[in-house]
């Protein structure tokens, strides 16, 4: 049988910088074929490719055997093919009809409005999903929004289904949920193509794997007859060791947050009296799907945003919730936002100087009227070393330059050159692949036995039960549970859905 | 004082016309996600190609005030290629643009002898027999027609927005430019479209204050209503109707000004001038003042749209 | 050892399949720039610096003046008398460059320039009517004034801003006509010169006016130079500059990191209205000796394009100050002689922005053709 989608020799740069090396993919009609590999190994790249957004520099695609040069999306869609993207490509204000509209435009808006509302009820109560046609995509939980995409692109006559990453941002049960829609539809004839970097949603779902590293296509696997460990291998290619953890005396409670409120910039409150402490020499890990509040809140610690009502207390100078960010730096408060260079990082500005600035305030690089720059370059290239940033051939060189993983870990290098003593993380280890994610790791274990009191904000659960002494669970703006380490990934899971 | 209301009254129409076809044209170019600061300079393009085609081929002022749309798409393709084409920084491309036509239309104005040559316009036409009813029939009834004009384009435009396939397209080139390009639409050719549309709306009002109202050119003559359009257009959360409603309150505004000084009241003439600039900073300050969120400011106004983006 | 069941192993060698040949042309594809050396980037704003000096060029050649007279006009500019005249214009506008440049820095879009003006040429004035203050000091008081002027009518616009999220570009560009109107209201009211019929205050006396030191060089230029050279040390080697750069590059970061965002915006966005101000002092003082009605036109413009040129440095600003005063000296000799209206000089100003806008493209992406 012809595949239905077949990637052949697929090159691809970014203005120098290589993503795709020589990749290959071939998946049939009928089957889940998912695309494994850590974050960078291109697979994303690959599939927006297929479904037309990229031009590979190199290569060719084949559409049941048939090779096409795609020229857009909209190509690639009248070709049968459907992308859902990790970011929805859905504008947030129109209703659920106006935007599968717009993607299967119709002659007259009136009429095909009809149309349209009448196609998306049928098709959801085929898939199994609860979607109001009149409802505005704004108003949707996050699961609803992706139904909302999988809907569009099975209207539009995709008989080829990407998704990419889909259960990123859905809870364990809603993952079970769509994962199991998506197999059912392979039933029915359609070619899914399920890009994650899960090993245990390939060895449930799966009927074949393509594991991806580096640009290249390394190998493709049987996930019901593969192991898993011979699946990690191939994906990462050496397995890298967990972190060691010490037992530690707890020390006092160092932060404080009581009952906490806090707005998006649209008004809506995320936040809704929240509560939770943390003590010196104890990670406190933060779980949940994104989306229950953790970025607004996430965003009130480090000082980027003023909560509505509430407190933050702060060992030292006490309740700092309306307070300006310097006052929580000087308390020593350390930052590593989800965003880097939103919240972290000055892209267009030199290393040297997006990791001075958090000291220089201090006198250590000259006084006000003149600033020691040979000081700065000194200490920023010691830091440089230390901490293990690669891709460096100057510290003048503009911070944007920098992989996600080094980025991160100069983010760190600037933040824990002043010995904090509370450390907010949110997602830290967001897009980094292995190697950078365990060096994230080590820094904040290290924080946490040398007295810190840590809190880690992640969507990814694996990295809160490895890393966390303590666990609470956010939902919906509040934290409905808490649990001592050992947890149970189960309970976890569980009071995740039951509050939601 | 009934005399003073009526006659203050007669005249908002005339006076709010401007503002309200520029706001629409700039709302037209706004939804698609381009912020737009060039009305001031295309509105003075407007405004000396109506009456240079007056002075050139005769009193024909209808033909004069599709010049002037026609001048303005024109130069509004410049800002429409600095924009969308080379992605330059919508603010500095719109300021940059304004100055380009104050100097353009300064020295065409200059050069072809244009300036303060008066010309017999467009005039008011009443609509028997309805302008006889006392105080409403001169206020409502006896209007130039290009004010009657603009009823029907607000429909059209209010219509096309919300009820129509071209509209939703727009609409979404302006909230997500990234989910329209995944729809297969060339936000591109959206944006330029819109832009010189939108722009032959700003020819209109110029060319009416030209070739309607004052019926000369003195360079400048635009005096700052573009600038004012644009505040209308936040104020009015980027709608048809509430711009035209914000439009008539500055043409009230504006309409009282030579009022006072025509009934014989003595207040300070400059300071009086001043009244339309306040007022608009006064809306403003309102507006910010009620609102928490940014509301109806369509999602990607003034970012550039590239494709292929490395995170 | 491990027997992974494999379906294949994708050979990378496997000749790619016929593809269908592809009609026409290829298709452009952008690219952003990762790196770009300094070289070209000066190569390119040069490049298109000179384009846009040769459209200007050509569009005054149709205006009726030929290439040859205009480069003649360009070379009378630089003998002694011209010269002067350069210099003395020179000054406003490097303090309006400046002005712009310091609050553009922090992203404070500060078009109000003319308005500072206006209350600056008024608050100085003002000393000057009322004779606040002994001979010896006026001048300075009057600087002083002027200065005061400026922070007040910008600060107004910034308390808008932050109060009420008005936004700053058509806060302050209103509020120029403002000011103009209140300029008008004083000038054919109560400051008018009774001597003569003209909206314009009385003359200053002799030691109120910026006159030339030595042979040539206007105290007005000296003044100019001197804040131009506090602004460059403020910005390249204070801590406050240093700060400056995270608030322009990225102010959400520069807030979370601990910068004292607010406080410097204050001080930044005081100091360009006060630069402002003090360009309708040095303006007024050194040219007409007396408050007119339109001693302030086309500055805003001028402002913009300084900053804009120079990237918003403070010694690059002065040289690019020099540049345009050359400019408006060649255009007030052509609007004298060639009966070409003072509005070309603005139109020249607009197209060399729009073409060195338009280079950026060029420095911030790859173009390229894919087949």
């Amino acid at each position: 049988m012809t595949s239905a989608l077949e990637l052949t020799g697929i090159k691809k740069s970014f203005d120098g910088v290589v993503a795709l090396d020589g990749a290959v993919f071939a998946a049939k009609s009928g089957e889940v074929h998912a695309l494994l590999g850590e974050n960078g190994a291109g697979k994303s790249s690959l599939m927006n490719i297929a479904a037309g957004f990229y031009v590979p520099d190199i290569g060719t695609v084949a559409i049941h055997g048939e090779a096409v040069a795609l020229s857009g999306p909209a190509d690639a869609r009248a070709r049968g093919i459907g992308m859902v993207h990790q970011h929805f490509k859905l504008v947030k204000p129109f209703t659920v009809a106006e935007n599968i509209l717009l993607a299967n435009p119709q002659r007259h808006f009136r009429s095909g409005i009809r149309d349209i509302r009448d196609g998306v009820r049928k098709q959801a109560v085929e898939l199994g999903f609860d979607i109001d046609p009149d409802r505005r995509v704004e108003d949707l939980t996050v699961a609803e929004q992706q139904q909302v995409e999988i809907i569009k692109v099975l209207l539009g006559g995709a008989k080829i289904l990407i998704l990419d990453e889909p259960t990123a941002v859905l809870t364990d049960v809603e993952a079970e949920r769509l994962l199991e829609t998506v197999r059912r539809l392979a039933q029915s004839g359609v070619a899914v193509v399920l890009v994650t970097h899960k090993l245990h949603e390939v060895k449930r779902y799966a009927d074949a794997v393509t594991i991806m590293r580096g640009g290249r296509t390394v190998a493709t696997a049987d996930p019901r007859v593969a192991s898993a460990a011979e699946l990690t291998e191939l994906t990462v290619g050496q397995t890298a060791p967990l972190p060691d953890r010490t037992e530690r005396p707890l020390g006092p409670t160092l932060l404080n947050v009581g009952a906490l409120h806090c707005a998006r910039s649209d008004g809506q409150v995320m936040v809704a009296d929240t509560s939770f402490f943390v003590r010196a020499g104890e990670i406190y890990g933060l779980a949940g799907v994104s989306g229950n509040g953790q970025a607004e809140l996430a965003e009130a610690l480090i000082g980027a945003r003023q909560p509505l009502s509430g407190e933050i207390w702060l060992e030292g100078p006490g309740d700092i919730a309306a307070a300006p960010a310097a006052v929580r730096r000087e308390a020593g408060l350390a930052a590593i936002p989800a965003d880097r260079y939103a919240f972290a990082l000055a892209g267009s500005l030199s290393i040297a100087d997006n990791f001075a600035v958090a000291t220089i305030e201090s006198g250590c690089y000259g006084p006000p009227w003149l600033i020691d720059r040979a000081a700065i370059r000194r200490d920023a290239s010691e830091a440089i070393t230390a901490y293990d940033v690669q891709g460096v051939r100057s510290v003048g060189q503009k911070a944007a330059l920098l992989s996600g993983g080094n980025a991160q870990k100069l983010v760190i290098a600037r933040e824990f050159s002043r010995q904090p003593t509370v450390v907010v993380a949110h997602s830290p280890s967001r897009g980094l692949d292995v190697r950078a994610c365990a060096a994230v790791h080590e820094r904040l274990l290290a924080a946490r036995d040398r007295g810190a009191a840590v809190v880690l904000i992640s969507e990814d659960l694996d990295e809160i039960l490895a890393l966390s002494d303590r666990i609470g669970v956010m939902t919906r703006g509040r934290i409905v549970a808490e649990f001592d380490r050992p947890a149970d990934r189960q309970e976890i899971g569980r009071a995740m859905v039951d509050h939601a | 004082m009934q005399d003073f209301f009526i006659n203050w009254l007669a005249n908002v129409p005339g006076t709010a016309a401007p503002y309200a076809f520029a706001a629409l044209g700039l709302i037209i170019s706004e939804r698609s996600g381009v912020l737009n600061l060039t009305a001031e300079g295309l509105m003075l393009v407007g405004a000396v190609a109506g009456v240079g085609t007056c002075l050139t081929i005769g009193n024909h002022p209808l033909v004069a005030l599709v010049v002037a749309m026609l001048a303005a798409s024109i130069v509004s393709l410049l800002f429409a290629g600095l924009v969308v084409i080379l992605r330059v920084n919508q603010v500095i491309a719109g300021l940059s643009v304004v100055f380009f036509c104050q100097g353009l239309t300064g020295l065409i104005g200059t050069l072809a002898n244009w300036q303060n040559h008066p010309i017999a316009g467009l005039n008011k036409i009443a609509i028997w027999p309805l302008s006889e009813i006392p105080a409403i029939g001169r206020i409502l009834f006896v209007q130039d027609p290009i004010v009657y004009f603009a009823i029907p384009i607000f429909f059209a435009v209010s219509i096309f927005l919300r009820g129509s396939m071209l509209g939703l397209k727009l609409r979404a080139v302006g909230e997500n430019p990234a989910a329209a390009d995944a729809a297969g639409l060339s936000v591109s050719l959206y944006r330029i479209g819109a832009i010189v549309v939108g722009s032959s709306l700003l020819g209109l009002a110029g060319g009416y204050i030209s070739v309607v109202s004052v019926k000369l050119w003195i360079t400048g003559m635009v005096g700052g209503r573009g600038w004012i359009a644009v505040a209308l257009v936040v104020f009015a959360r980027w709608a048809p109707w509430p711009a035209l409603a914000g439009a008539l309150l500055f043409g009230c505004i504006e309409g009282v000004v030579p009022r006072i000084a025509a009934a014989g009241i003595r207040a300070p003439q400059y300071l009086v001038l001043m009244t339309p600039y306040l007022a608009t900073l006064a809306v403003m300050i309102w507006v910010g003042a009620r609102n928490r969120g940014h509301q109806g400011e369509p999602g990607a106004l003034g970012q550039p749209h590239v494709r292929e983006e490395r995170r | 050892m491990h027997d992974v069941a494999m379906i294949a192993v994708e050979s990378q060698s496997a000749p790619p399949p016929k593809l269908p040949p592809r009609r026409g042309r290829g298709r452009v594809t952008l690219d952003i720039r990762q790196t770009i050396s300094p070289w070209k980037q000066a190569g390119i704003l040069g490049g298109s610096l000179a384009i846009g000096l040769a459209i200007s060029v050509v569009i005054l050649d149709f205006a009726g003046i030929a290439p040859l007279d205009l480069a003649k006009e360009l070379a009378g500019v630089f003998n002694a008398d011209s010269l002067r005249s350069v210099l003395v214009r020179a000054a406003p506008l490097i303090l309006v460059g400046l002005g712009a440049g310091l609050a553009f820095r922090i992203g404070f879009w500060n078009l109000g320039l003319e308005g500072q003006m206006v209350f600056g040429g008024i608050f100085a004035t003002a000393v000057s009517i009322y004779d606040i203050g002994p001979e010896s000091t006026r001048i300075v008081l009057m600087g002083v004034a002027a200065s005061a002027g400026g922070i007040l009518w910008v600060l107004l616009a910034y308390w808008m801003k932050v109060r009420f999220r008005v936004n700053e570009i058509i806060s302050t560009l209103l509020m120029n006509y403002i000011a103009s109107y209140f300029l008008l209201h004083l000038l054919y009211g109560a400051w008018q010169d009774s001597k003569t019929a003209f909206p314009q205050s009385s003359q200053y006396r002799p030691f109120e006016r910026l006159s030339d030191i030595g042979s040539g060089v206007n105290s007005a230029l000296l003044v100019a130079l001197a804040v131009a050279a506090v602004a460059a040390w403020a910005v390249h080697l204070s801590r406050a500059g240093f700060y400056m750069r995270f608030i322009s590059a990225n102010a959400n970061m520069a807030k979370v990191v601990g910068v004292p965002v607010r406080t410097i915006s204050l001080i930044v966005i005081a100091a360009s209205g006060a630069a402002a101000g003090l360009a309708g002092f040095v303006n007024v003082s050194s040219q007409e000796g007396r408050l007119t009605q339109s001693f302030f036109d086309g500055y805003v413009f001028s402002g913009i394009l300084i900053a804009f040129l120079s990237r918003n440095d403070p010694i690059i600003v002065v040289i690019v100050g020099f540049l345009l005063a050359v400019l408006f000296v060649t255009g007030q000799t052509l609007q004298v002689f060639y009966q070409i209206p003072f509005t070309m000089v603005q139109l020249v100003e607009a197209i060399i922005v729009i073409a060195v806008a338009s280079s950026e493209f060029l420095i911030r992406h790859r173009i390229r053709w894919t087949r």
